[in-house]
């Protein structure tokens, strides 16, 4: 039986052989033939070498995990089709360099499979450059499923016509060689047909990519980032715009200089934001103590890897949870997103920059290596309603007619309408010492509480529906059971709603944005309602469940925890969510 | 009639803390005498600080400040001056602060050469903290955390800014204060980074670097024709200890930070409009 317009694909090869390009690219020509894709990756933390996959999912209508056996492989290597072959649907295509692997019949131990194995360097060595081996393969993938060249072709001219029109046609050469190969090579119909539709023009994007393209839209004017995965790619993409943009963007001596550096911008004005993981937030700990005292605003993006330490620094986790609610001594307010998709990515950066201002306080938001490198099929983002709001932030024609300024004065929200350096009679010290209304260094009892409680207020600000968790799958009244999550999470766990509908066993699912400020009413609510609760968090001590307990006093008995660096899968929710129903 | 800064109104209304006889005060009023000498408008002058006795210094000018954490001085005056060049930032701070526990950013702003000027208050001595040894400390001066004299060698902050790329390297003596008035307006006015080490006698816990001493070790650079725009000889100068040179070691012109920010070559960034950011071109690169 052929099948139509939906497959899985996988790609592996050496770290260094382009094995993400060529994923992103094959998941982008599925897209322009009118399907959705997802896409995610698995690598070791080294630079040439080793084991890296990339694999997408297709289907016509919206996916956010991959779900099910793959039906393609490209192996750039040996190792590839050692460790794959098992992963592989009955009739799945495998396509390999001929001379790397010279006994694949032997190595799969499988009869089924369509095997092309080609000289992909030899090839690409003929079109322009060996290097292009990737591209000969992904020609290859391209010419299996018959799917339009021009496609490929146009999509191959848009990325390269930076380097000039002879890189442009020796890497369609080198796709047009692969093409014409698997189609000769092919002995039968491959059992999927794709049959395009029309290009939808959607954005095929991850949580770090859509994060920084909504930061560039929130209007960020400064980025200052210490290297560390998984954020790295967000210094480089923000780097890669700096002109067009007109963003400064820093790589500072370490983290303590970037918490530091934004924490200085914001105190003169511009919107700012550092990323970094777990280990580099640790380090600024102290500077975000000082944005909370100030009341300064400031956004850090924090991609959580498993930690402690250094820890599994290319693998996912979700365990930063409580330590970005307390980093930094004393008490003050800070906002602390998590963000499930890229499109949140894209909508909470902007929530953070207006919030950070509104509030002028710090914003953390807590992406992780999963979210930060999932990419997925979304709707164009300048299709959503963005408003800028810079809060109390004072112009200067309203400074020029405020005589006697006080930058820290006591309102009724604990807001303070604000000045930045430059203006007139806004002189004052933004300082971390405690201090009074003025920003004068004061040790004083009163002044210390009243202080304290001014700053405690500010996020009473922030409205309930910006904090709100979102909800899927069954309605509150017929669910059997409510699935809480948080985070990236929310991927696997929307597929294995799916998955579920199809056994009709009927859950819910929470999905937790804010944990600061926590939506603690709507949480509430809906758990004490549930007939049946699980939470799904990636980490060892269930941290959410340790906030809920926290905020809402309700205690959820069931969690499924996974602390692996993996991300969950949505069959492995789904059968537990079954197991849990007894289904 | 030109509007022009005065010391008066550079009063901030608040007496310094210091104890009596620190050289903190100079400094102070070296600065201030600066910010005049320059008609600098206090609004659009920023002093940056970090912890320590001289970190209290921007509550005692009338100028906008930022009383940062310890050590951080020079992240905090970098962004500052990068999200608004049009200010003038002035950075002060002491010798733990700045060559202690700040060292790292210390060396990276002075190669990054941006356009502000950074003033270490060195008493050799950790202060507020109530006397322990800091990096300048000579090698075997007893303190209350080297009981037994400090068994390390001092860092010589002049060699370290030299080397590092620094574009204005200077000395000054807080008990001088014409003369290190005119210090700090060269250094606020150079185009490029300034770093103004300041002998600085902590009254308190170094009873043993009195004024005098000072007094007597000294002498000034101009006056022995030295040759500021020679760089290995501000090396020599820098690695003199039997007298104590003050006055500008070293000082060059050589393109700023910002130059090579197109950019913001007509306005500076908090100018620039962000109401309404065009994502279009980044959004055709996910198409």
């Amino acid at each position: 039986m052929v099948v139509v317009n939906r497959l899985n694909f996988t790609i592996g090869g050496p770290a260094g052989s382009g094995v993400a390009t060529v994923g992103v690219l094959f998941a982008k020509c599925l897209q322009r033939a009118g399907l959705e894709a997802y896409g995610t990756n698995d690598y070791p933390s080294l630079i040439k070498g080793g084991h890296n996959t990339y694999m997408v999912r297709a289907a016509p209508e919206p996916i956010t995990a991959i779900v099910g056996e793959f039906d393609m492989l490209i192996a750039l290597d040996k190792k590839t089709v050692e460790i794959h072959a098992a992963e592989l649907s009955e009739g799945a295509a495998i396509i390999y360099d001929s001379n790397k692997v010279k006994d694949a019949e032997t190595l799969t131990h499988r009869a089924d499979l369509v095997m092309i194995g080609a000289p992909l360097s030899q090839m690409a060595a003929t079109a322009g450059g060996e290097i292009m081996f990737n591209t000969v393969a992904l020609g290859a993938s391209m010419g299996v499923l018959h799917l339009d060249f021009a496609i490929l072709q146009d999509l191959l001219t848009k990325i390269w016509a930076r380097k000039g029109q002879k890189v442009v046609d020796a890497n369609v050469a080198a796709a047009k060689a692969g093409y014409e190969f698997s189609q000769a090579a092919l002995k039968a119909p491959f059992k999927i047909k794709i049959e395009p539709m029309a290009d939808k023009k959607k954005m095929f994007i991850n949580g770090n990519e859509a994060a920084v393209v909504g930061a560039v839209r929130a209007g960020c004017k400064f980025v200052a980032e210490y290297p560390m995965s998984p954020s790295s790619s967000i210094l480089h993409l923000m780097a890669g715009h700096d002109w067009t943009y007109g963003i400064i963007v820093k790589q500072t001596e370490d983290e303590i200089a970037a918490a530091n550096m934004i924490c200085g911008a914001g105190a003169a004005g511009v919107r700012a934001m550092t990323a970094t993981s777990g280990g580099g937030f640790a380090l600024m700990a102290e500077a975000l103590g000082m944005m909370g005292l100030m009341e300064v605003p400031a956004v850090i993006f924090e991609s959580q890897r498993c930690g402690p330490s250094t820890g599994l620094p290319t693998y996912t986790e979700q365990a930063d949870l409580l330590f970005a609610l307390h980093a930094s001594q004393g008490e003050f307010p800070r906002v602390v997103i998590a963000p499930g998709d890229p499109t949140e990515c894209y909508v909470e950066a902007i929530n953070a920059f207006n919030i950070a201002e509104i509030v002028q306080t710090p914003v953390i938001v807590l992406l992780d290596k999963f979210l930060s490198e999932s990419s997925m099929t979304v709707d164009d983002f300048r299709s959503i309603q963005v408003k800028i709001d810079r809060g109390k932030l004072m112009s200067d024609e309203q400074m020029e007619n405020s005589p006697g300024f006080k930058r820290h004065a006591f309102t009724d929200d604990g807001i303070s309408p604000r000045c930045i350096y430059g203006q007139k009679n806004g002189i004052y010290v933004c300082s971390s010492y405690e201090h009074d209304e003025t920003g004068f260094t004061s040790e004083e009892a009163a002044m210390r509480v009243s202080q304290i409680n001014k700053r405690a207020k500010k996020l009473k600000s922030i409205p309930d529906y910006v904090t709100a968790p979102s909800f899927h799958g069954a309605d509150a009244a017929e669910a059997e059971i409510l699935i809480v999550c948080w985070g990236s999470t929310k991927l696997p766990a929307l597929e294995a709603l799916k998955l579920l509908s199809s056994d009709e066993a009927k859950a819910r699912m929470m999905h937790i944005r804010y944990a600061s400020p926590f939506p603690a009413k709507a949480v509430l609510a809906a758990l004490s309602s549930a007939k049946n609760a699980v939470i799904f968090e990636g980490n060892s001590e269930a941290q959410m469940r340790t906030l809920i307990l926290q905020k809402t006093g309700y205690y959820i008995e069931k969690t499924y925890l996974r602390y692996d660096g993996r991300p969950f899968t949505p069959e492995e929710i789904a059968k537990h969510i079954k197991k849990l129903l007894q289904k | 009639m030109i509007d022009m800064t005065t010391i008066a109104e550079l009063n901030s209304g608040h007496m310094p803390d210091w104890c009596a006889g620190c050289g903190d005060f100079g400094i102070l009023i070296a600065i201030k005498n600066a910010c005049t000498k320059l008609n600098l408008p206090p609004e659009q002058t920023v002093v940056v600080s970090g912890i320590g006795c001289s970190g209290k210094l921007p509550h005692f000018i009338k100028t906008y400040g930022f009383e940062g954490i310890h050590g951080r001085t020079q992240p905090a005056a970098t962004a500052i001056h990068l999200a608004n060049h049009a200010l003038n930032v002035i950075a002060v701070g002491g010798d733990g602060d700045g060559y202690g526990i700040g060292m790292g950013h210390f060396i990276h702003a002075m190669r990054r050469n941006l356009d502000y000027c950074y003033i270490v208050h060195n008493n050799e001595i950790y202060g507020l903290t109530v006397g322990q040894a800091s990096p300048t400390t000579k090698k075997g001066i007893v303190t209350k955390s080297t009981p037994h004299g400090t068994p390390e060698q001092e860092v010589n902050p002049m060699l370290l800014s030299l080397s590092a790329g620094a574009t204005f390297v200077a000395r000054g003596f807080s008990g001088d204060i014409p003369h290190l008035t005119d210090i700090i307006a060269q250094g606020i006015a150079h185009r490029g980074i300034a770093h103004i080490d300041v002998f600085q006698p902590c009254t308190t816990w170094r009873k043993d670097l009195p004024y005098e001493l000072y007094q007597k070790m000294i002498y000034k650079l101009d006056a022995e024709g030295h040759d500021p725009t020679n760089w290995e000889s501000a090396v020599k100068k820098a690695r003199e200890y039997e007298r104590w040179p003050i006055g500008v070691f070293y000082k060059v012109e050589k393109p700023i930070y910002t130059d090579e920010i197109p950019f913001i070559k007509d306005k500076p960034l908090v100018k620039h409009d962000i109401s309404n950011v065009d994502i279009s071109k980044f959004v055709e690169e996910f198409l």
